[in-house]
């Protein structure tokens, strides 16, 4: 979900520059040292920020000034963990606020925190909890992806409510607000995205199942298992 | 939605020849005048003057312009409606209070507050529509060039830009396709087609952005793209039109600064 240009007052766009700044700069040293190490990375990572582009591209309206639509930064933060997925998602946003003039630049800041830093934490905190343990890869990749998508969107809705606090009930009100209006739209999307996502998966297990080996975002036990379960 | 990108329009449009840092300068510039205005009259003046210069000068086509406008435009009025009813004021001309934590009310301070929301996503969007349709893409990469943003993250940015018109390709060829032999006829089918059109696209992006990594590799390929392009020189009369432009804005949101529409 993305704030639109001028939607938020300059001190607050000024605000979540300012948290998101040290996340970028730590997920640049973190990229300069994968890369480092393994320069053929960096054709997955333009892949992964060309699908995240896509994917939340996929705008459908919600009522309080912004959209909704699948994130996708859910891959990226299984595939390259959370830091990286910053700076990946960074450069996705900057490129659909200038080719679809979806988002904003002064916003920019905001939608990072919420789409980049937020959102993929809470997926990849799901899938590290889930990785080694005996919980089917598909269900993992769900749980991982639908959740980097809610969580996305919990963010965005706090950022709003800081923003715009109500008179009575302040904050909270306004909060409680904003995601009654976005779990209308987001929960059923963010379900349908961890499906979606939990299938490309299977299709990559059984087409390509180097590609995950190589990036060792599951063990070739559990890719091998899951191979010989399907 | 993937049928044209604003950078296809970019590429071709009137100020394409007008110094990029120009044309950056006029946006951001807009966009921080419209974020710092407290009336709603400068963020319109802004956006009508912005408006003008991509209809006239940039040569774009009003229809395609107007149609960027549509869904900002719902979304700006649905979201405003919302900041009225929950910002409250003094002078109250409608009240409701359905919940002891939620008050709905709508009042003169409201409107005027929402309208200038309103107005600011108007105008902001206006001046980011007007990087978008006059900007490239590889005219930004330059410049992120010259302000020393690390290396890493502008081939990043330069390898995902290439592979977003890969896939929009594969995408729109896999889904024409599918669509002939009924994959998206129901719901179910739809996400079963949704899924094995992504992850054949991850796929056929992968094997691509590989072949581009063999590709540059056999030609000598350091880590550091080749980017070629023109810094253009900054001409008087494009500078001096952005030094008016700036200006009378920043003298419209001083002037009008206590303007209210009720």
């Amino acid at each position: 979900m993305h704030i639109m240009e001028g939607f938020l007052p300059w001190q607050w766009c000024l605000l979540w520059w300012i948290v998101a700044l040290p996340c970028l700069i730590f997920g640049i040293y973190r990229l300069k040292k994968v890369l480092g190490t393994d320069p053929e990375a960096l054709p997955l990572l333009g892949v992964t920020g060309g699908f995240i582009f896509i994917l939340s591209s996929l705008k459908l309206p919600s009522v309080t000034g912004s959209c909704s639509h699948p994130t996708g930064t859910g891959l990226s933060a299984v595939s390259f963990g959370p830091w990286i997925t910053a700076v990946v998602c960074a450069i996705v946003l900057l490129f659909q606020s200038l080719f679809l003039a979806h988002g904003g630049l002064s916003v920019l800041g905001a939608n990072i925190v919420s789409m980049g830093i937020v959102g993929p934490f809470f997926g990849y905190a799901i899938y590290q909890a889930l990785r080694n343990t005996s919980v089917n890869l598909y269900i993992t990749v769900f749980l991982a992806t639908a959740l980097s998508d809610m969580f996305t969107y919990v963010t965005t809705s706090l950022e709003l409510a800081l923003a715009y606090p109500a008179e009575i009930g302040g904050i909270g009100s306004s909060f409680i607000l904003f995601m009654g209006i976005f779990a209308v739209t987001q929960v059923p999307l963010a379900i349908v995205e961890g499906i979606v996502l939990a299938l490309v998966f299977k299709y990559i297990i059984t087409l390509k199942p180097d590609i995950l080996i190589r990036l060792k975002i599951f063990s070739e036990e559990k890719i091998n298992a899951t191979r010989s379960d399907a | 939605m993937f049928e044209e990108f604003l950078e296809d329009i970019a590429q071709k449009n009137g100020l394409r020849g007008v110094n990029t840092y120009l044309k950056l300068a006029t946006g951001l510039g807009a966009i921080i005048l419209c974020l710092l205005s407290t009336s709603y009259f400068s963020p319109l003046f802004i956006a009508l003057i912005l408006t003008g210069s991509i209809l006239v000068l940039a040569r774009v086509d009003a229809k395609t312009y107007a149609g960027l406008f549509i869904v900002p435009f719902w979304f700006a009025l649905f979201s405003v409606a919302g900041i009225i009813l929950v910002s409250g004021g003094q002078e109250v001309f409608w009240r409701w209070d359905p919940f002891s934590w939620l008050s709905l009310s709508i009042t003169r301070e409201s409107i005027n507050f929402g309208f200038l929301v309103f107005c600011r996503v108007m105008g902001g969007m206006s001046a980011m529509c007007f990087i978008a349709l006059t900007t490239p893409m590889t005219d930004i990469f330059i410049v992120l060039r010259q302000c020393r943003i690390p290396e890493v993250v502008i081939d990043l940015a330069m390898i995902i830009y290439r592979t977003i018109f890969i896939i929009v390709d594969q995408v729109k060829q896999i889904y024409n396709a599918q669509v002939m032999r009924l994959g998206y006829s129901t719901f179910l089918e739809s996400i079963h087609s949704f899924a094995s059109m992504c992850g054949a696209v991850f796929i056929a992006s992968w094997d691509a952005g590989e072949d581009l990594i063999r590709a540059m590799n056999a030609r000598c390929y350091d880590g550091k793209f080749a980017l070629l392009g023109e810094t253009r020189p900054v001409e008087y009369l494009p500078l001096f039109a952005v030094m008016v432009f700036l200006s009378l804005s920043s003298l419209v949101v001083i002037l009008s600064k206590d303007m209210t529409i009720i």
